[in-house]
């Protein structure tokens, strides 16, 4: 009989992979996100066709450029942080939380201003409930085995 | 049980007076401190004798430089809803009040005792409590309260005082109750200054302290076993520590326990240190209530550290750095005996100072040893072994034979239980048998139904003996475990008594960026004002929204500041995921619980499955 080795390799919690699929779905949301203003401005067709500013104020150009590369950070600073999640790195927890902040807080004033992406809310409210139990945050080190605070 | 070696003690026939001067504590004060206790017949000789009637008005009774002693006590009837007050300082004109306030900038001048604060309280909290900080502070506006002016005036008289005649007394009081002697040390001071002196929560004219020695007889010894300061309004176990504890209980000459008082408030610290001294602002009972119902959620649910954001942080500086007085020290005491026959102690129920009328009392000066501000007993007078949790704590030489009065006592009574459960468990079978055999005779079936009836009582009776004894098998052992310990000589955790140990702020726990973190303490909440006075002007269509992210933003930038950046930002996340998780059930309640629901089902009909098919 051959015995299965032992390794030191910590278990990955269900809820790990929970989030990485949840990080997936918002990067290919903001990867969207992204690219529709730029294809409902013909930008892909006509190129830059204005100037971004009018005096001190953004033109609708300007203000579509300006959110269209918000999303492309936010979504690569995903992918960036999906990585060393999936890696187990400590400093991933703490990005991760706080691209789901940010990202909380922008659907939230979005909510109570215009019109909310309820599919992004509803993921980053997953990510951060699931970031949140105690054995994800012993397997990255914030929190010690017994489960207090470090 | 033999005597502690590492103890002192002395003969049981020492005289009351002899007793405290043997244990008398040295007090330390934390430079820049500018009241140290006094004696209340210098005191009185400066005050003027009050009545506030229910009506409003207040009436002089006896005028400044006539009170003494004696005329405190004369009696005197009062309607109900009166109070009687002593006044140390009179009401002052605006020009007498520049005129102390400079006064007073030139006597810390002469004195050259100044108080600086360090790293100071406003930097130990969030911007949360600051904000609430400063609405305690416009409170005052409201509220009655003594003036800086007071204050100043305050410490000019007892400098006064001090410079005809520098002595420092205590009174004490020694007393006999439950088997143990107990020395009570009360210090009086002519003011707490330490709202207007050291940024604390209140300031009011007089100010009592106390600690206490419990101490045992043994072999015609006294020997000290649990040493209590009373410190702000705690009471009970948290507030003794006992005499073997050399961490906790700091001594002098091995007799002399030292005290370190709050710089203004004078409250008694075992420690050398800075004391978070927390304030919670009374909020209305809904509000407290939600507040507490989140919080139930916060730790229980979300498994979160409790928190109270709007708590307010007070520092009681106990630094120990400044002036001592006691035995071995430059300064040394004036001790008096007092006891409920000294007149001033038993028969004056007013208040030592100026009734500020403050409806929560922290700036109303406070009554005698003997009285609480109303006038009722104090318990830490007539019920000085519960007050520091020691009612029912034997003196240790009694430790011995009430563990085995009560080792007698449970052993005696599981013999009765090792008769009694064989004797009810034989009758329970009894009957058993004897409801069996009635079986198959419907003719018996309301003595069947009658003797059902008495089996379950009797055998409800054999389970509660059968408990009992289980249990007091229990009780045994840990009544046998003990005394052997004891019988050994050895003693138990001396901290195992309290529940919450007051801990000086660690000073190696620095901020991590101290100057900074000091400064925006300092400026942030002025600082949030300013943005939402610009936002109002600016943008009053995006207020709350732009009021939340910056809100957010001063958060993490000050946690940034506490090294605590993610913590913080875990906390924000969950605090925002929180709300957002209530606002997508608002919306999509319907479609939640039908795939909650179906999720259900899947998983049901998926383990129903899995058991059919073996």
């Amino acid at each position: 009989m051959v015995k299965r080795m032992k390794t030191d390799k910590k278990k990955r919690p269900i809820a790990v992979s929970v989030i990485a699929v949840a990080i997936v779905m918002l990067f290919l949301i903001r990867l969207y996100q992204v690219y529709e203003p730029l294809f409902l401005n013909n930008f892909f067709r006509g190129g830059i066709t204005g100037p971004f500013f009018t005096g001190w104020h953004l033109t609708a150009l300007g203000g579509t450029l300006l959110s269209t590369a918000t999303y492309l950070v936010l979504s690569l600073a995903g992918i960036f942080v999906l990585i060393g999640f999936l890696r187990l790195r400590r400093w991933s927890w703490g990005l991760l939380m706080a691209w789901a902040g940010v990202s909380l807080l922008i659907s939230l004033v979005d909510y109570f201003y215009s019109h909310p992406n309820y599919v992004v809310m509803a993921s980053n409210v997953i990510i951060a409930f699931a970031l949140n139990i105690t054995d994800v945050q012993r397997i990255y080190g914030i929190r010690r085995d017994d489960g207090s605070p470090l | 049980m033999a005597l502690p070696s590492d103890r002192p003690s002395v003969p049981f026939t020492t005289s009351d007076l002899d007793l405290l001067r043997k244990f008398e504590p040295v007090a330390c004060y934390t430079r820049g401190e500018q009241f140290f206790p006094t004696d209340v017949e210098h005191y009185v000789r400066e005050c003027s004798l009050w009545e506030h009637h229910p009506d409003g008005h207040d009436e002089l009774l006896v005028r400044q430089g006539e009170v003494t002693l004696e005329k405190l006590v004369e009696p005197r009837t009062a309607e109900f809803g009166s109070v009687r007050f002593l006044r140390f300082v009179e009401s002052l004109s605006l020009a007498e009040s520049a005129q102390v306030l400079t006064d007073q900038v030139r006597l810390r001048r002469q004195l050259g005792e100044y108080f600086h604060a360090g790293i100071g309280r406003l930097a130990r909290g969030g911007i949360l409590p600051r904000l609430v900080d400063g609405l305690f502070s416009l409170s005052f506006l409201l509220r009655g309260k003594v003036s800086a002016a007071t204050a100043a005036a305050a410490e000019l008289d007892y400098n006064g005082i001090l410079s005809e005649d520098r002595k420092y007394t205590y009174y004490g009081r020694v007393t006999r109750q439950g088997g143990w002697t107990i020395l009570q040390y009360w210090f009086f001071f002519c003011f707490n200054s330490w709202r207007s002196g050291f940024h604390g929560v209140n300031d009011h004219e007089s100010d009592w302290e106390m600690i206490t020695i419990y101490l045992y007889e043994q072999d015609g010894q006294l020997t000290p076993e649990w040493a209590a300061y009373a410190s702000h309004d705690f009471k009970g176990d948290d507030l003794r520590r006992r005499w073997d504890d050399h961490e906790e209980l700091k001594k002098a000459e091995e007799s002399h326990p030292l005290i370190f008082a709050g710089a203004g408030s004078h409250a008694s610290y075992f420690r050398m240190g800075e004391y978070q001294a927390e304030v919670n602002p009374p909020f209305a009972g809904w509000f407290s209530g939600l507040l507490n119902a989140l919080n139930k959620i916060w730790t229980g649910a979300l498994g979160q550290q409790p928190i109270n954001p709007f708590h307010i942080p007070f520092v009681d500086f106990a630094r120990g750095d400044g002036l001592r007085i006691g035995p071995g020290e430059s300064q040394t005491w004036s001790p008096v005996l007092i006891d409920e026959s000294t007149p001033w102690v038993g028969k004056y129920r007013g208040m030592w100072g100026l009734f500020a009328r403050d409806p929560i009392s922290g700036e109303n000066a406070p009554a005698g040893p003997m009285y609480n501000r109303d006038g009722s007993p104090r318990g830490s007078w007539y019920d000085p072994l519960g007050f520091a949790g020691l009612d029912k704590v034997p003196p240790p030489p009694q430790m011995e034979s009430l563990l085995s009065n009560n080792i007698n006592q449970v052993s005696q009574r599981q013999q009765e239980l090792d008769i009694l459960v064989p004797q009810k468990s034989t009758e329970l079978q009894k009957e058993g048998a004897r409801q069996k055999a009635m079986e198959g005779n419907p003719h018996m079936a309301k003595q069947y139904v009658a003797l059902e009836k008495g089996i379950n009582t009797l055998s409800a009776e054999v389970r509660a003996l059968r408990r009992e004894q289980s249990e007091n098998t229990a009780l045994l052992q840990g009544l046998n475990r003990r005394l052997e310990l004891i019988r050994a000589g050895d003693q138990d955790n001396p901290r195992a008594h309290i529940h919450d140990l007051a801990v000086p702020d660690d000073p190696t726990l620095v901020l991590r960026f101290d100057r900074a973190a000091e400064t925006w303490a300092a400026v942030s909440l002025s600082l949030l004002l300013f943005v939402v006075a610009s936002l109002i002007f600016f943008a009053p269509g995006y207020l709350w929204a732009s009021l939340a992210v910056i809100l957010i933003l001063f958060v993490v930038l000050e946690s940034i500041l506490r090294g605590a950046f993610v913590p913080t930002v875990g906390r924000v996340t969950l605090i925002l995921a929180m709300i957002s998780a209530v606002i997508l059930f608002l919306h999509f309640w319907k479609a939640i619980i039908v795939v909650a629901l179906l999720t259900m089902g899947i998983s049901l009909m998926y383990h129903r499955l899995r058991e059919l098919a073996g």
